[in-house]
């Protein structure tokens, strides 16, 4: 009897810890994959361009060799320094007014469109089926001197000589890269929006907010969490951006990330492009963190 | 066994264990890239492999060629696809030091075509051996100031094919023709409509606009400033600072550039349709060479002379200046069948002569300096 006891307990501590291990199994094997890939195609890369900024790797035969040479030209450098905040003050400006213009789209696609709402969401989509060049090229046909916004302006009177500013310039950085990326800001605010509870609305409504205060008391506040997921989408690949600003700014398109592409192709300068990407790593790091407790994202999400 | 079985169960010894391992590991990624690096860093490959090459029946004939893309068109290489040799495999490159930076990352080509200003680099890699000129009937009519440019310690590394000039293309209806200066390129007066290719070859035209005293290309530190900051005060006088060479057509064409950085082709192009004049400044006009070199390893060395011959021949040089507006190495061009206005412009009369009166490109030992002024200048623009 004793040992029947004891074998019944033994099973039913053995049970959960067998489902304990399955779990575990099942959870490490839809992890390894994304893993593995994360180790290979970021950690490593980054491990390596780490290495090449301190001189533990080296490229060609003038290289320092195990030398904090790199960083410390990079960090004494107020053209350097100064181009990065160049572009983090045109990331900010870009992100936030992709996430001003994007809220209405996603607004209207979630809140109003009704059924038609994915017929529109692939409308919004489509022009992204064409090459990213492509797309920022064709803005050279409307914007540049010749283009057609300077062709109606003049054809109109409005203006005499053609508007230079249009295009070649920081305006013109600010606009393409904000058309670029809008409908991704639009796609995580949608999905916010889309699962809102409507109950909550309703509620406001019957208790008397008008449609305004239920927007800034009600919408607002609970589809944030889409807001910041934008925003920080925009915001990151647009630190590094240097393509877009080459072919449209003009000579003030030369970014942060340029510097840094120049100094791996132009310079051959590996090692202090190394410390330039190393930094942004870094400070893209720092940044993240610093976003998460200023817009409170935990506190937003729950 | 019963020890590996201690070392893991201990958590203390496990963490070490596993430290140790990261650190075996980290050192053998280290190893190997450094092995990498390091096994370019001399040219013993050369002799190596200059001392034992297999006769051409022996080789595959299968050429892997990183060229710039345009280069693969079968007729800069006719009498070798004529000969019925196995049609090379080509790549292409985009810039120069990226190609570089490619064969250091161990990217295998058996001929690749640099501009004279990188064989030291490649040479530094060990990754190209000189070239047996008596494999290549077309070398001896070769312009010898070209040739000269592709040899290092007295041997050809490279074959020295195309060159032209980087010059300045003016709106000549706006712009008076007789300056003829790469002043054009900061001029107060044409404010609003110059535009600059992204090079740091800019801050040597401003070195030579200044008349400044030591060499443009390996400019003393105090020139070299100089340079800089001319350039950064007159970035204020720019349209644009071009990348993509049809944009710059167009603004020329269209009278929204009048003077701008450019090659001899933006002339052949547009001359036919807007008032253009090419210049080649009396400063001394910087001129660009480039040609083809031989890894070190090839296995097809004979192929590959027989390719660089094929280059080399007058049919080739002659569509390359009609076409392209681009010089070419051979000196046996027929000029009378060529656009008296492409001859003059170009100096072709006498390109032995104009090469000699320009900058030929040259290595560049500063080229990290340059290329950081040359972003101070860019940073300044914005």
């Amino acid at each position: 009897m004793a040992t029947g006891t004891a074998t019944a307990e033994a099973i039913e501590t053995e049970r959960p810890r067998r489902r304990r291990a399955g779990r575990w199994r099942v959870t490490g094997g839809l992890l390894s994959a994304p893993l593995v890939w994360l180790i290979v195609f970021f950690l490593v890369p980054v491990l390596l361009i780490g290495l090449y900024s301190v001189g533990a790797l080296t490229l060609l035969r003038n290289d320092y060799y195990l030398s904090m040479e790199p960083w410390r030209f990079f960090l004494s450098s107020d053209t350097y320094l100064g181009l990065f905040w160049k572009s983090v003050r045109m990331s900010l400006g870009v992100s936030i007014t992709s996430v001003l213009l994007a809220y209405p789209v996603a607004y209207l696609l979630a809140l109003i469109a009704g059924t038609r709402k994915y017929t529109l969401l692939l409308v919004i989509i489509v022009p992204f089926l064409t090459s990213y060049l492509l797309r920022v090229l064709a803005w050279r046909v409307i914007l540049g001197e010749s283009g057609v916004a300077n062709s109606f302006l003049q054809t109109t009177g409005l203006v005499d000589e053609p508007v230079t500013w249009l295009f070649n310039s920081q305006f013109a950085v600010y606009l393409v890269l904000s058309y670029v990326w809008v409908p991704f800001v639009a796609l995580p605010i949608f999905v916010s929006l889309e699962s809102l509870d409507g109950h909550l609305l309703e509620a406001s409504s019957d208790l008397g907010a008008s449609r305004m205060r239920t927007f800034w008391t009600v919408t607002l506040p609970l589809s944030l969490p889409g807001v910041v997921a934008g925003f920080i989408f925009v915001f990151i690949p647009t630190l590094g951006e240097y393509v877009t600003p080459q072919l449209v700014g003009g000579p003030g398109g030369f970014m942060f990330g340029s510097a840094i592409q120049s100094a791996f192709t132009a310079g051959l300068d590996w090692q202090f492009g190394s410390a330039m990407a190393m930094f942004l790593v870094f400070a893209v790091a720092v940044l993240l963190i610093l976003f998460g407790r200023f817009l409170n994202v935990r506190s937003v999400a729950e | 066994m019963g020890q590996f079985d201690s070392v893991l169960n201990n958590p203390q010894t496990r963490r070490t264990f596993l430290r140790s391992m990261a650190v075996a590991g980290g050192m053998g990624v280290l190893a190997a890239c450094r092995k990498d690096v390091q096994s370019g860093g001399s040219n013993g490959g050369a002799s190596a492999a200059a001392s034992a090459i297999p006769p051409m029946s022996a080789e595959t004939g299968e050429l892997k060629i990183h060229e710039w893309a345009g280069y693969e068109a079968k007729w800069l290489w006719r009498n070798y696809a004529k000969a019925g040799y196995p049609e090379p495999k080509f790549s292409f490159l985009t810039n120069t030091e990226g190609a570089i930076a490619k064969t250091a990352g161990g990217f295998y080509w058996d001929l690749t075509h640099p501009e004279i200003g990188y064989i030291q680099d490649y040479y530094d890699l060990g990754a190209i051996q000189p070239w047996d000129t008596s494999l290549i009937p077309n070398f001896s009519k070769l312009n010898p100031v070209l040739q000269q440019a592709g040899q290092l310690d007295g041997e050809q590394y490279e074959i020295v094919l195309d060159w032209g000039y980087s010059g300045v293309i003016i709106r000549s209806d706006e712009v008076d023709p007789s300056i003829n200066s790469y002043s054009y390129l900061f001029d107060d007066a044409l404010a609003g409509r110059i535009s600059w290719f992204d090079t740091p070859w800019l801050i040597a035209m401003a070195h030579v606009t200044l008349g400044l005293s030591s060499d443009p290309l390996d400019a003393s530190a105090e020139d070299l400033q100089t340079a800089k900051e001319y350039c950064i005060e007159k970035t204020k006088n720019l349209h644009s600072i071009w990348v993509d060479y049809t944009q710059m057509w167009d603004d020329v064409s269209q009278g929204n550039i009048w003077a701008a950085y450019s090659w001899p082709d933006t002339y052949v192009v547009l001359k036919e349709d807007v008032p253009v004049e090419y210049i080649k400044p009396k400063e001394g006009v910087f001129t660009w060479a480039e040609g083809l070199i031989l890894n070190s390893a090839t296995e097809n060395y004979h192929h590959a002379h027989a390719f660089a011959d094929a280059w080399s021949d007058v049919t080739v040089g002659q569509r390359l200046v009609s076409t392209w507006g681009y010089g070419h190495s051979n000196l046996d061009i027929d000029l009378s069948q060529i656009d008296p206005d492409v001859v003059q412009a170009f100096g072709l009369e006498d390109p032995e002569g104009s090469l000699n009166s320009g900058i030929l490109d040259a290595y560049q030992p500063q080229r990290a300096n340059y290329n950081r002024a040359w972003d101070e200048v860019k940073a300044a623009a914005g």
